[in-house]
């Protein structure tokens, strides 16, 4: 029986009404050169369709033919180093005006860290013949790039695109039984009507709940590799260890681990395709709900990408708040980091995990205090901050910042010279930098493996070249070189919290550009204008102009990006949230092999993983 | 379910009643098992600051077979629900379950191909908790209600009454 997934589905698919007529909406071809792009166009002439700059960032348009070879090249090349492949992305160009030859095109973010270098790689895809089921398809860069391998996987599993070459190319997020790939844009919305009046005799009610599938997703499924000699295991997705719902296929022999296959997508809740649905203000409430632990570094992630797209002037003070409240997230973050790791590494350590939720209370009090809430944030928006701080807020911070650098030397001393603790995280997870940076890995992750790297000091947003702070790195590669750099990591969040408290500028909390932020209540009363920049920002939002955009920065948990289509209207063509889990945590399977059982535990709390933002 | 229903009503039954539902009440076992932003929540309402101990609740099982509670704590997907039907057909009876939070009671902010509109369409739920995510406090106050419905069971063959429970039912901590 065909499956549908929408019974009562009616209208919430968009039918993009808001946009004015006769918007440009093709992203305007990257202009202007720089060495990168010289270099590469020298290299292979009449294969690069279009390259220059973007919005800031070097693009660079190949011939999907060619797509492996640049890869290569960019890696390879002495002057070029390209050495990690940061993010895979696709975007379905259907709805676009001028729909070219191509469908499909994907992209790449490659990141140069020796050079401090950024490049965006498009390539069209070659539509599909018979042979490859209709499907569009283009070359694997898993063969280049290790890392590749989880991307393209979610790439062929959302937008349908067929990797050649990808050793094991399954659905990765969507169960194996799903019947389309969601982000194509003819694909729907999906979802129910929500029902307002509510009677049972409703016919409508007996096919709720129809789109739930079969339970085939549960049965084992080995992938190509795994013996059935050895013994299969199954954890989660229900296992308190797992920090949420991942499944892990574990293949050992005896106790020793021979290869691990996470299973994913059990919180796939479709922020991307929600996200195409949503104006561009409303989804800043959606990445709140993403990596859950730091809403606050997700809702600065997001505004900076569209922000730099709107071309919009932060005024100075919000930028410090913002700094503030990305840092105070950073600290909550890896505290519950603590103490989940603690708790999960020692089985019964409840002790730590009171000590350091009792600290995350304080800040989710500073939180509540700005704005309501303790998770779930929304409080840095597009154009600034929602509101200003309250008067008591800076006297509370730093009551808070006297007492948290003791209490991290607390935990240091509970910990650093346990030799329990020791013994379980000393040489435990293993990983060498270059396989860090072949498989895109980022954070402390990264810096755990030598690569001396961090978004804030390399490449700076939100004025964060104005502090004093140094970057935490650990030549160790295991577990407990990256157990020490998140405790210091949080020292140096606490020094760049006391910089930021005593040089808080005054002046506005956000932009004053109407066309963007709602003007105050007040003026709602006296200004005409003002009533109508009201009404026209919630009923219809603002207009990006087209073009896209790639931008990350330093999340509690390695680089979370944003890639950003937009079409001109107000919503975005296309959205793409590269969460820094997803990456670290293809690393398992690596630094796992050949450790014991029981080490699978220490290496995804060290992994430092939150599903939210995995499945997305 | 077992032998219980088959026991009249009866004064015996009624002072067991009261004896069994006074345990039960006061030491229901969650079961430790979260899914998005509503566990950590969760994990907050179970650490010192607001001490789910204090219900006798802070023993959170691993194993459904020892849990007397399930918290549905964030979004249900297509590819959970079959497993939350798994999980929950294991607990061993009697079972209850809060649906916390918005996502959990109606599919919340997440109307789309991805998330069950709630996770009543798998599974019954005793106690639907407002908020995205709730408060700590909010879970303590469906724990309270849950208490209040707890107390009115009865393990003669009138078991389970359907009607609501009232404001003035909800018994302050300890009572």
């Amino acid at each position: 029986m065909p499956l549908d997934v929408s019974p009562i589905f009616r209208s919430y698919e968009s039918q993009r009404t808001l946009n004015p007529p006769g918007i440009p909406g093709l992203a305007p071809l990257p202009s202007g050169e720089t060495d990168d792009t010289r270099r590469i166009c020298e290299q292979f002439g009449e294969d690069i369709v279009a390259a220059g700059l973007h919005h800031g960032n070097q693009v660079v348009q190949v011939d999907a033919g060619r797509l492996k070879a640049l890869a290569t090249f960019l890696r390879d090349d002495p002057e070029l180093r390209y050495e990690t492949l940061i993010d895979v992305t696709s975007l379905d160009k259907s709805q676009l005006p001028q729909n070219g030859d191509s469908r499909f095109q994907t992209v790449y973010q490659f990141r140069s860290y020796a050079r401090n270098q950024h490049l965006t790689v498009v390539a069209d895809c070659e539509a599909g013949d018979g042979d490859n089921g209709a499907m569009p398809h283009i070359d694997s860069l898993t063969g280049v790039f290790r890392g590749a391998e989880w991307p393209e996987r979610e790439v062929y599993d959302l937008m349908g695109i067929r990797f050649d070459g990808h050793p094991d190319l399954r659905r990765i997020l969507m169960p194996k039984n799903w019947h389309n790939h969601p982000l194509q844009k003819q694909a729907p919305l999906g979802g129910e009507e929500v029902p307002f009046t509510f009677t049972w005799d409703d016919p409508e009610f007996d096919t709720l709940g129809t789109q739930i599938l079969p339970s085939v997703s549960v049965a084992p499924d080995l992938p190509p590799g795994m013996s059935r000699q050895n013994m299969v295991i199954n954890m989660g997705p229900h296992h308190p260890s797992t920090h949420g719902v991942l499944r892990l296929v574990v293949e050992l022999d005896g106790e020793r681990i021979v290869s691990i296959d996470p299973d994913l997508g059990f919180l796939h809740s479709g922020f991307e395709k929600t996200g195409e649905n949503k104006r561009y203000k409303d989804f800043v409430y959606y990445t709140d709900r993403m990596d859950y632990l730091s809403s606050m570094s997700n809702n600065l992630g997001y505004c900076l990408t569209i922000e730099h797209m709107l071309g919009l002037e932060i005024p100075e003070r919000a930028q410090v708040i913002r700094v503030i409240m990305a840092e105070m997230q950073r600290i909550a973050s890896h505290l519950f980091w603590l103490a989940t790791h603690v708790l999960d590494v020692s089985g019964t350590g409840m002790s730590l995990l009171m000590y350091a939720t009792r600290e995350r209370e304080r800040i989710l009090d500073l939180f509540e205090m700005v704005c309501g809430a303790r998770l779930t944030v929304s409080y840095i928006r597009i154009g600034g901050v929602w509101q200003d701080l309250p008067d008591a807020f800076i006297s509370e911070l730093k009551d808070f910042l006297k007492l948290m650098p003791g209490k991290i030397s607390e935990y240091e001393a509970m910990l650093t010279e346990a030799p329990l603790w020791q013994e379980r995280l000393t040489d435990v997870g293993h990983i060498r930098g270059a396989d860090a940076l072949a498989m895109g890995l980022t954070g402390p992750m990264l810096r755990g493996s030598g690569v001396d790297w961090d978004l804030r000091r390399d490449r700076p947003y939100c004025g964060y070249e104005a502090y004093e702070f140094e970057v935490p790195t650990s030549d160790r590669g295991d577990c407990y070189g990256r157990f020490s750099i998140r405790l210091e990591e949080m020292r140096q969040s606490v020094r760049i919290l006391e910089q930021a408290v005593a040089n808080l500028p005054s002046g506005l909390f956000k932009s004053n550009d109407r066309k963007v932020t709602a003007p105050p209540r007040a003026e709602l009363d006296v200004s005409m204008e003002a009533l109508i920049h009201h009404f026209k920002l919630m009923t219809e939002g603002f207009h990006v102009p087209p073009g896209f955009f790639y931008n990350g920065i330093e999340s509690s948990k390695g680089e979370l990006g944003f890639y950003v289509y937009s079409d001109g209207s107000a919503k975005p063509y296309r959205l793409h949230v590269h969460g820094p889990s997803f990456n670290n945590l293809y690393a398992i399977d690596h630094i796992s092999r050949g450790e014991m059982l029981s080490d699978v535990v220490t290496n995804i709390g060290s992994i430092d993983i939150v599903l939210g933002e995995v499945d997305r | 379910m077992g032998l219980e229903e088959k026991v009249p009503e009866g004064i015996l039954t009624t002072s067991l009643d009261s004896v069994i539902n006074w345990g039960r009440a006061n030491s229901t076992w969650p079961l430790l098992f979260g899914l998005a932003c509503c566990a950590m929540e969760m994990i907050a309402t179970g650490t010192a600051r607001h001490d789910i101990a204090r219900y006798g609740s802070e023993l959170f099982r691993a194993s459904p077979r020892q849990a007397d509670l399930m918290i549905v704590s964030g979004r249900v997907s297509n590819k959970m629900a079959p497993v939350i039907k798994r999980i929950y057909d294991q607990m061993l009876a009697p079972k209850w379950v809060i649906a916390m939070g918005i996502c959990a009671s109606a599919g919340g902010p997440f109307n789309n191909y991805a998330i069950i509109q709630g996770v009543d369409k798998i599974i019954p739920v005793d106690v639907y908790v407002p908020g995205c995510p709730p408060r700590p406090e909010s879970l303590l106050y469906a724990m309270d209600m849950l208490r209040a419905k707890q107390k009115r069971e009865s393990v003669g063959a009138g078991r389970k009454v359907d009607e609501p429970v009232t404001v003035d039912e909800i018994m302050p901590l300890g009572v």
